[in-house]
């Protein structure tokens, strides 16, 4: 028995059955944590956005709740294009974080010239180690990721939660 | 209005750095003890600041406000400034900047800056895990963006195809770092030697890079003293080094913002440089000494571009040539740089003005003869911010 035990991996008594959003790899979504919630309402509908600045006109990334440009907090919800090309890439074979596969695979992406958007440090899923290459084009998904309790006074409620990456496009 | 005060790098030490069997206070402890041996009249009573730079504290060592716990058992009673400072890899670097500050102005006269990271814990998941938290969380770390290597292999795939940089090239940094790095006792490193063969040979840990073109993650921490030059001639008979320069530069938090045409062009980084050598009154030509943040020896060539010690793209040759070599002309990382000292990040800063400092006052153990001016470089949150300090042993006029 006192075997036993000692193989067992003991894990953090306090916290069992406990969420902890410190230690979360996702973002909070909800409206009741965070005023950029219509972006994952977006992703949800399968648009990629992000807010404009009715006064100045810059579109920012990521969203925001004021203008990074001018300040101005009077925004509106605009879509991003959902295709982009391969500058570079990278293949992490071992000792991706926790949460992640490997081989973890990251491009550095380019949305073109008239893209408010011009770089994106974006995940590649979807996709085998050595299928992508410099150049090729991929595109915009959207997939669930673990969702969160939240307290609402004595009741809990589950928030559902998605996120986005990018994969190859079909050929 | 009175004159400014001149502020000075009296003297400092660090803690052996490594995968140690150690708590972050054990080791500001032991970096605190080796400050006091560098610095032998030095006594608590006679340091009214402190700057504590850490990073993981909150996280790892559960210590949120940190600077009380250090003034408990460094046996301080700071009555100028006490507070805990982070900016990630350049946090001891940054804390250098505030205490000129505070000194130049008057409101300091003896600041202890430290730096101290315990990063390795009982499980090694947690090491990598949390280093999703010190990104763009929401938006970065979401991706994946946690560990460095894959967006540094990215750099180096750049500069590659643009520049026609090498893996030997590179190669070259790690082993001419190695060179200098096997003689520092407290080195993650310390008494190992590497040859281009076992570089070249090494395994892959991200394409380009194999293992020896990357810096490791250490415990440690490092501890220097920054003082007016009145009090720092009442605590040492040694030569005065003065803080001339100081350039910090951040135009983005995340992968979108990036400010070059490609990842190969760090132009935040030449704009930091510029601040600081402006401020300094010195150009690139006149530095002797550099250390420069070689988290990857790519990043070693590409700062020496931006920081004005060889032209743009020519990094590569430049390192080749022997100029980062003993004799050369910028001798660089003469302690073993990020690469063989390692890499507490908040100590890493301080561990890095502690090299210069001992070069101007020509006691290194790699010394560089007659170096009058040195430079330390920090980058930090995944290449988001640059931070560079220029010392003298004549003050600005
Ligand atoms: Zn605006």
């Amino acid at each position: 028995m006192a075997d036993e035990n000692k193989a067992e991996i003991v894990g953090t008594p306090a916290l069992d059955g406990t969420y902890v959003a410190e230690m979360d790899i996702w973002p909070l979504e909800c409206q009741e944590f965070n005023r950029l919630y219509p972006f994952y309402d977006n992703l949800k509908a399968g648009k990629f956005t992000t807010t404009k600045c009715k006064k100045c006109g810059h579109i920012a990334f990521p969203p925001g709740v004021i203008c990074p440009k001018c300040w101005s907090d009077e925004l509106e919800w605009v879509e991003l294009p959902q295709r982009a090309k391969v500058v570079t890439l990278t293949e992490t074979q071992a000792g991706a974080p926790l949460g992640f596969p490997s081989p973890l695979i990251m491009a550095w992406l380019t949305f073109g010239e008239d893209s408010p958007l011009k770089h994106l440090l974006g995940r590649i899923v979807n996709c085998k180690e050595g299928e992508l290459k410099e150049g090729d084009e991929v595109q915009f998904v959207v997939f669930d990721v673990p969702s969160h309790p939240i307290e609402v006074k004595k009741e809990t409620k589950i928030c559902d939660r998605v996120f986005y990456a990018f994969e190859p496009m079909k050929k | 209005m009175a004159e400014k005060k001149k502020a000075v790098i009296v003297g400092g030490g660090t803690s052996k750095f490594g995968v140690r069997q150690a708590t972050i206070f054990d080791m500001l402890q032991e970096a605190m003890r080796a400050c006091s041996d560098d610095i032998p009249a030095l006594k608590p009573t006679d340091i009214d600041g402190l700057i504590i730079a850490t990073t993981m504290a909150g996280r790892h060592s559960s210590a949120l406000n940190t600077a009380p716990l250090v003034v408990h058992r460094l046996g301080l009673s700071p009555t100028s400034i006490c507070i805990r400072l982070d900016t990630l890899c350049a946090g001891s670097n940054s804390a250098i900047i505030v205490a000129k500050g505070l000194i130049e102005s008057g409101i300091s006269e003896v600041v202890l800056v430290t730096g101290a990271e315990k990063v390795y814990m009982p499980q090694r998941w947690e090491t990598n895990y949390t280093q999703l938290a010190v990104n763009d969380h929401d938006w970065d770390s979401a991706m994946g963006l946690g560990v460095p290597p894959p967006f540094f292999a990215m750099i180096a795939k750049m500069h590659m195809k643009r520049y026609g940089t090498t893996k030997e090239q590179m190669a070259h940094v790690s082993v001419t770092n190695y060179t200098y790095g096997t003689d520092s006792p407290n080195a993650h490193f310390g008494g190992r030697t590497l040859t281009m063969e076992q570089a070249l040979g090494a395994r892959i840990i991200a394409d380009p890079f194999g293992l020896y073109d990357c810096c490791p993650l250490s415990d440690g921490a490092s501890a220097v003293v920054i003082a007016s030059e009145e009090r720092a001639k009442e605590l040492t008979d040694r030569s005065m080094v003065y803080l001339r320069g100081t350039g910090q530069h951040a135009t983005h938090s995340m992968s979108v913002g990036w400010p070059g045409d490609t990842l190969a062009e760090w132009p935040h980084l030449k704009k930091a440089g510029e601040v600081a050598f402006k401020n300094a009154k010195l150009t690139p030509k006149d530095i002797d000494v550099a250390e420069t943040h070689d988290c990857f020896s790519i990043s070693e060539v590409i700062e020496l571009e931006e920081l004005g010690f060889c032209k743009k793209g020519e990094g590569g040759a430049f390192v080749t040539s022997g100029a980062i070599n003993m004799g050369g002309e910028i001798p660089t990382n003469t302690d073993g740089g990020l690469l063989v000292y390692g890499h507490p990040f908040g100590a890493s800063g301080a561990r890095q003005a502690i090299e210069i400092c001992k070069q101007l006052q020509g006691r290194a153990i790699h010394q560089v003869k007659d170096a009058n001016f040195g430079l330390t470089h920090n980058l930090s949150g995944t290449c988001a911010q640059h931070t560079v300090v220029i010392y003298g042993r004549e003050p600005v006029e």
